[in-house]
């Protein structure tokens, strides 16, 4: 039962001050770097360098005029989208089957198998730079979107499939052996049943990859080379080189690149968090 | 089960026939020779995009080539944008030797892992062949260009490097010219300090770039070995007593006369101290002159206020960076192109373009300053004449003549020399130590 702020306790009143300074304590913290780089996008370069945690003497849109004529971010913004949502519908389709399979049948070195796809995920970046290229060349597929949207549906498995077993795994059994029963087959049981069941596992399977994959940098690097293939992340490297710099056009850039993120999972977030703990207590 | 298990095969061979096709279509990215026009492409990644100074040149270069062999050649830029990401991206084209034809090796001392790997072509013969190419090259040219005798790569621009220094600062601590000596430069260090002028910026991240051209310098003056070790590519000993002095000085540079910033700082930071007006001296190259008056990042008027110096000692920088190097491609024919691309953008049109549009100073002593650089660059006309008629000692940078793999170390140690955790020694023992891993 709620009590008015009129009819609380001296020690109540304290507590509720308390708590609500923290809340706006967690809030500034979370929302600082975001602010910062919003009113960043409005300072000069010597603003920027001499006092970052300064307001801009003026307002105006001059670094993300320069950050549009310097690097073709919107070009590299749809490219993003394509890239990121192919990606993301790609891992969830074939990850929740991957993910179905290993939470619900027992084939000979199906440990194994899982064991090894999930050690990929303790590769190192850097190690798959050469044999992902020389793949992806070899199949006809550097700069192409296409390529990258397979290289990055295979780099978010690890963390789809760890998800989505677990996912799985929650679900009770009873559920699927009714469907059987009802006379649903296996890709009806699949589809129908088992993938609205774990729509909380997909969703964050979904989010993660959605993140990863519109963040992801050096592939997009390595594997492309004109502008019809290439990914947002790139575009903010137009902006600073050894010798010159425009921190104001990065800013407005950084800006443009990070909204769509902050949205989707501001969106999401509840599904992301309740999912991350979905497969944690057992049935 | 059944409809289940032909599901399962149509899936199976559909995966197969896609790998299989895919992996029978190789996809040649470096170059492409022989199209329906018989016009050979030349696909040529570079940095010099965005905010890169050069970026305008090659851009102009870029056209001018096509316009010239129109029919013939085209080069299709490819933005890398970044210096490091450049170098990342062509070292994973190195490992896999899939290389394309012109890559550009300045300042990432690029020539040394292509020639090790045998990808470089030799241009011996080509600029032999071609008196007006061959009369571009110095003898310092030549030998940054060249491994083993022979020729690899081609440069279009040269480095002259002294430092920056603010005369209204000067002229409030009291200074009325640069010192000639080191010890006339830490006095005016002292006259600044006093005076409550930070005198130095300075640096530690990105390989400290600025604070390597001071440190460069003082290796340069202290003796004639001091002059040989920074005339040597590839030193492996930096225990050596003008690195270990040099070393003491940046030590009490750090702890004494360069603003807080500059310990985990990059260049951008060095940079702004300057042109904010918080310090009174910078060293860099003239590729910074056009900041100055840059009102984005510079007070208005802040350019008259600039002077430039060599280096006490008379010392200076003055070398042509690495240029470009011609790979060896399947198609001979796109190596053609790759060499008469180089041989375009090296020529001594070339090189004036460059210098009258960005104030970039020539690879070739025998490409003069023209009447239109001088008046759109003064500062750098006044400081290729003072170079010329003062500079009495002369060597590439420290950054350019070490191995890659010690860039970051200087990164990591130079915060460490600058608390006092390390001292001259200990750094120079670290440089040594990481310097013998390329043995």
């Amino acid at each position: 039962m709620k009590t008015s702020f009129g009819a609380m306790t001296g020690r109540e009143r304290l507590c509720f001050v308390l708590k609500y300074l923290f809340m706006a304590l967690c809030v500034v913290v979370a929302l600082f770097p975001i602010i910062w780089v919003i009113l960043s996008s409005f300072k000069t370069n010597a603003e920027i360098l001499s006092n970052g945690i300064s307001l801009p003497t003026h307002f105006g849109f001059d670094g993300y005029k320069s950050a549009l004529d310097m690097a073709p971010i919107f070009k590299f913004f749809g490219n993003s989208v394509i890239v990121t949502c192919c990606a993301t519908v790609l891992n969830v389709l074939v990850f929740a089957m991957a993910g179905y399979a290993f939470a619900r049948f027992r084939f000979p070195c199906d440990k194994l198998l899982y064991m090894l796809l999930s050690l990929s995920l303790v590769i190192p970046m850097t190690a798959l730079l050469q044999p992902v290229y020389s793949v992806v060349n070899n199949l006809g597929l550097y700069d192409t979107k296409a390529g990258l949207i397979l290289v990055n549906t295979a780099l978010n498995m690890p963390m789809s499939l760890l998800i989505l077993r677990g996912a799985f795994q929650s679900i009770p059994k009873a559920i699927e052996e009714a469907a059987y029963i009802d006379g649903a087959g296996f890709l009806r049981t699949f589809f129908q049943i088992m993938m609205p069941c774990a729509k909380g596992g997909l969703t964050s399977a979904a989010v993660l990859c959605f993140l990863n994959t519109w963040n992801e940098f050096t592939f997009s690097l390595i594997l492309t080379s004109s502008e019809s293939a290439r990914t947002l992340p790139l575009s903010l490297s137009y902006f600073t080189s050894q010798f010159s710099f425009n921190y104001t056009a990065l800013f407005a850039a950084v800006t443009i690149a990070v909204i769509p993120s902050i949205i989707v999972f501001a969106i999401f977030q509840e599904q992301v968090v309740s999912s991350l703990t979905a497969g944690s207590v057992k049935e | 089960m059944k409809t289940k298990r032909i599901l399962s095969l149509l899936m199976a061979g559909a995966l197969l026939t896609g790998a299989l096709t895919g992996c029978g279509s190789k996809k040649d990215d470096s170059a492409q020779s022989g199209d329906s026009s018989g016009v050979i492409t030349i696909n040529y990644p570079t940095a010099q995009c965005g905010t890169n100074t050069s970026a305008p040149v090659c851009d102009e270069l870029i056209k001018e080539f096509n316009e010239k062999y129109a029919g013939k050649y085209e080069i299709k830029k490819e933005d890398v944008p970044g210096d490091q990401n450049y170098i990342d991206k062509i070292k994973v084209q190195l490992g896999t030797g899939d290389l394309p034809p012109v890559i550009y090796g300045g300042g990432y001392n690029l020539l040394d892992m292509v020639v090790a790997k045998d990808l470089a072509v030799d241009l011996t013969d080509a600029v032999n062949s071609d008196a007006d190419w061959k009369a571009l090259y110095s003898d310092t040219a030549l030998a940054t260009n060249s491994r083993d005798g022979k020729i690899y790569a081609s440069s279009m621009e040269g480095q002259v490097i002294g430092y920056f220094y603010n005369k209204d600062l000067f002229k409030q601590a009291g200074i009325t010219e640069p010192a000639k000596t080191w010890d006339e430069f830490f006095q005016q260090c002292d006259k600044l300090k006093a005076a409550g002028i930070t005198p130095l910026s300075m640096d530690t991240a990105d390989s400290a770039w600025v604070t390597q051209l001071w440190m460069g310098a003082m290796v340069g003056t202290e003796s004639d070995a001091g002059l040989e070790f920074m005339n040597t590519m590839n030193p492996t000993d930096y225990n050596t007593p003008e690195m270990i002095a040099a070393a003491e000085k940046i030590q009490k540079m750090y702890q004494n006369y360069t603003t807080q910033d500059a310990i985990g700082g990059k260049y951008e930071n060095a940079a702004n101290n300057f042109l904010s007006g918080q310090t009174a001296m910078l060293a860099n190259g003239p590729w910074m002159i056009g900041d100055f008056s840059d009102t984005s990042m510079a007070e208005e008027g802040f350019a008259d206020k600039v002077g430039v110096a060599l280096f006490p000692g008379n010392f200076v920088y003055d070398a042509p960076i690495q240029g470009y190097i011609v790979t060896k491609q399947d198609d001979p024919k796109v190596e053609e192109a790759a060499i008469e691309m180089v041989k375009f953008f090296t020529s001594a049109e070339a090189q004036q373009t460059a210098m009258e549009m960005q104030g970039m100073v020539p690879a070739s002593n025998t490409v003069e300053l023209t009447d239109t650089a001088k008046d759109k660059y003064p500062l750098l006309a006044e400081f290729l004449d003072l170079a010329t008629t003062e500079g009495e000692k002369r060597s590439d940078t420290l950054q350019a003549t070490m191995y890659s793999n010690l860039l970051d170390v200087m990164s990591q140690q130079l915060p460490l020399l600058a608390s006092g955790e390390l001292d001259a020694k200990g750094f120079c023992q670290t440089l040594t130590d990481a310097a013998a891993k390329n043995q």
